[in-house]
């Protein structure tokens, strides 16, 4: 969709943000050495750019009217084939800024807050200019206006996150974790590339405005929408962890805490959801994709929330109720919430991103602990920890009026009314969940006696306490967003929308019953982890099975590696056995030896005997004689 | 007579001049079997000349070709079996067979 006519300044200019970024990566890898921090400043002055352009883009965008002329593009060409361009453009409406400012505001602070978690750490520089290549990605990722372009910046973003995973490479925990999250995502992302060709097979063009209208007029088969909307959530679920490709987030807390934070709480995780709300017209226009997202969605949020309850990693609890965020947002999306969506992951990025840090401090204060059994009481030691980091998790349990339960709620509401009641009953045992091992982690974590080796914890520093707090500013707040407070502005659905504006509308029913889930996941929470009335350790026994089943990740692991031993990699072996034993040693190997062999032969004929020769001679010559003879028309 | 008979006798020549580059030990021998088909070939000519083109001079002209080329292949070959009888001392072509495998 063309722009109609030249717009303010600022919309035009927000490609400078991943431009920027992409540059400080340049001059980090290039000037570590001469630069003071190794260039770490210059890393967090780009993203601090980036944040100050949303403002202004903000701002702009503000000024332009959205349901009148749809939203802002602009696009350069940088090839042209036929009637083929191919663009580098960016798209604006509320979506891009709502995820503008979600990933600048996350990645400054992250970087802010690394620059003291990371202090020690001798790839310092590296580590900045890797934070600064996943910030462009990021961004160009959000700002695409066609599909090659998302698809460029979506494997971008992909490579950042397996150079962060594995940060620590000489771990061979931390390099194997890498390379898991790099296949299983690489699994949906050539699942979303053949979607966008045949996307673009059928239109002729990558851009999604373009798309989207012939979708919506009806111009594409519904084969064709169908499958390349399954593709696409296909490179979806890859991204964000959703069953059965979810098995890598877990894995990938092996990179540092900062990095859990940004890219796999509240950034690249949620491209696949950004991707499934961005191609949304594609999804309405064939709803049993709409409903397959939804069912996925459910069952990742089942499965992750059971298995963060019995993890004893602070970590991966942490990893284990993204996925399942993730999955309830991906259930929004498939019960045509599209704002309910958007907003929870928002509020998700915003929490989750705290807690994150917040584990990340307390494992700093504890010389390195990230195991929950070792800790205890230490809401005394860390206050400011404990503090933020209440607040996000209470904002992830839902407990109102924190940011989550506004949203919660929002996803809730959409349930409801989009899909079957198994859903919605699905849903609040997914939300009841949610708050109960979160609060299995803040009492174990923070309440109950203080152990012995942790008597020196310390807080952390201001440079990691301040992002902390301004997460927790958000984290409480973000859920303002929700209440219509006057004039146009009626709650979030009137700013971000699909379609047509929503009124915000607050069924109160709804609202208590969630309010009540969620005080109730952290009663028991309370009773069983604070309190000890019913011992955990008491329900494991009576529960062994189910323990064991949900503590070994429902053996899915397993279930894979027998997979790829047995299919994928007999698989390689046969190939292998085809390549050593025809393609060399018959086709290379054997074509030179027969010439040797042939060779080895033939010398023998050449005796240096005279009458030899001689008599080879004549038989050519009657040879040829008689050919003469058969195939020469006489006239 | 007629043209075949000439033919026959060319062809007689020819066969047993080619027997005799083929079966012969001695080098020189070769060389007499060699002249034997060349003048086979001769007759041949001078008989194409005389009987299809009469009058004429063709076949003789040809021959006189035939004759100047054969004695400067001789003079040569007869040389080089000189100098091989000198290093070898045999002109017996079985044990002439450096130039092999």
């Amino acid at each position: 969709m063309e722009v109609l006519n030249a717009s303010p300044g600022w919309m035009t200019l927000a490609w400078l943000a991943p431009a920027v970024c992409a540059a400080a990566f340049l001059a980090i890898v290039a000037f570590r050495r001469v630069l003071p921090r190794e260039g770490a400043y210059i890393s967090v002055l780009a993203i601090a750019f980036g944040f100050v352009l949303f403002w202004l883009v903000l701002v702009d965008f503000l000024g332009w009217d959205f349901s009148e002329r749809g939203a802002f593009s602009r696009a350069i060409t940088w090839l042209r084939v036929d009637d083929t361009r191919l663009t580098w453009g960016i798209l604006i409406d509320p979506l891009t800024v709502v995820m503008l400012g979600l990933v600048t505001f996350v990645a400054l602070l992250v970087q802010v807050y690394s620059l003291g978690y990371m202090a020690h750490e001798p790839r310092f520089g590296w580590y900045f200019a890797v934070h600064s290549l996943f910030a462009a990605a990021m961004l160009g990722l959000v700002l695409a206006d066609n599909f090659l372009f998302l698809y460029i910046m979506w494997e971008l973003v992909g490579l950042c996150s397996y150079l962060l995973i594995g940060f620590y490479y000489e771990r061979r925990s931390a390099a194997e974790a890498a390379k898991k999250a790099f296949i299983t995502t690489r699994i949906g992302d050539v699942g979303l590339l053949i979607g966008i060709i045949f996307l673009f097979r059928e239109t002729g063009t990558f851009e999604m405005s373009a798309i989207f209208h012939a979708a919506e007029a009806g111009e594409l088969s519904k084969g064709l929408l169908l499958a390349a909307a399954l593709l696409i959530f296909l490179g979806a679920m890859g991204k964000s962890a959703q069953f059965p490709l979810h098995v890598w987030l877990p894995d990938a807390m092996e990179g540092p805490t900062p990095v859990s934070a940004l890219i796999h709480a509240a950034t690249m995780v949620v491209a696949g959801v950004y991707l499934v709300a961005r191609a949304y017209p594609l999804f309405l226009a064939a709803p049993p994709a709409l409903l397959i997202v939804a069912v996925i969605g459910l069952v990742t949020a089942l499965l992750a929330a059971t298995m963060a309850l019995v993890m004893t990693d602070l970590k991966r609890v942490l990893a284990y109720s993204t996925v399942a965020h993730l999955g309830f947002m991906m259930l929004a999306l498939g019960a045509g919430g599209f704002t309910a969506g958007i907003f929870h992951l928002l509020t998700h990025g915003f929490s989750k991103a705290l807690v994150f840090l917040g584990a990340g401090s307390v494992s700093h204060g504890t010389g390195g602990k990230t195991d929950i059994r070792e800790m205890g009481g230490l809401r005394h030691r860390m206050p400011i920890t404990f503090l933020t980091f209440s607040i996000g998790a209470l904002a992830l349990g839902g407990v109102a009026p924190l940011s989550g339960f506004f949203s919660k709620d929002e996803v809730l509401q959409a349930v409801l009314g989009g899909r079957s009641p198994v859903f919605f009953i699905a849903a609040l045992v997914v939300a009841f969940l949610s708050g109960l091992y979160m609060a299995r982690v803040w009492f174990l974590v923070f309440f109950g006696p203080l152990k012995n080796e942790n008597a020196h914890a310390h807080e952390a520093p201001w440079v990691m306490a301040l992002p902390l707090l301004a997460l927790a500013f958000l984290g409480a707040t973000a859920g303002l967003l929700a209440i219509p407070w006057g004039g146009s502005y009626k709650g979030l659905g009137s700013f971000l929308y699909h379609g047509q504006p929503e009124v915000a509308h607050f069924n109160p029913a709804l609202m208590v019953a969630s309010m009540a889930l969620a005080l109730g996941a952290f009663g028991v929470g309370y009773l069983v982890y604070g309190r000890g009335a019913i011992s955990p350790a008491r329900l494991r026994e009576r529960f062994q099975w189910l323990h064991r089943l949900v503590a070994n990740k429902y053996y899915m692991d397993e279930v894979y590696q027998w997979c790829i031993n047995r299919i994928v990699l007999a698989f390689s072996n046969l190939l292998a056995l085809f390549d050593r034993l025809v393609v060399n040693d018959v086709g290379v190997n054997g074509t030179a030896r027969s010439v040797v062999m042939s060779g080895y032969k033939l010398r023998l004929h050449v005796t240096g005997k005279l009458y030899n020769y001689a008599l080879v001679m004549v038989l050519g010559v009657i040879l040829v004689a008689l050919l003469w003879w058969v195939a020469v028309p006489r006239p | 007579m007629s043209l075949l008979h000439f033919q026959v006798l060319s062809a007689a020549l020819f066969s047993v001049g080619l027997y005799g580059v083929l079966a012969r030990r001695n080098a020189v021998l070769i060389l007499f079997s060699i002249e034997l088909m060349l003048n086979a070939v001769n007759v041949n000519l001078v008989a194409f000349g005389a009987f299809l083109d009469p009058g004429r001079i063709m076949g003789q002209v040809l021959a006189i070709f035939v004759i100047i080329v054969a004695a400067a292949e001789v003079g040569l070959a007869l040389a080089i079996i000189l100098r091989v009888y000198r290093n070898r001392g045999t002109v017996n072509v079985d044990e002439i067979d450096l130039m092999k495998w």
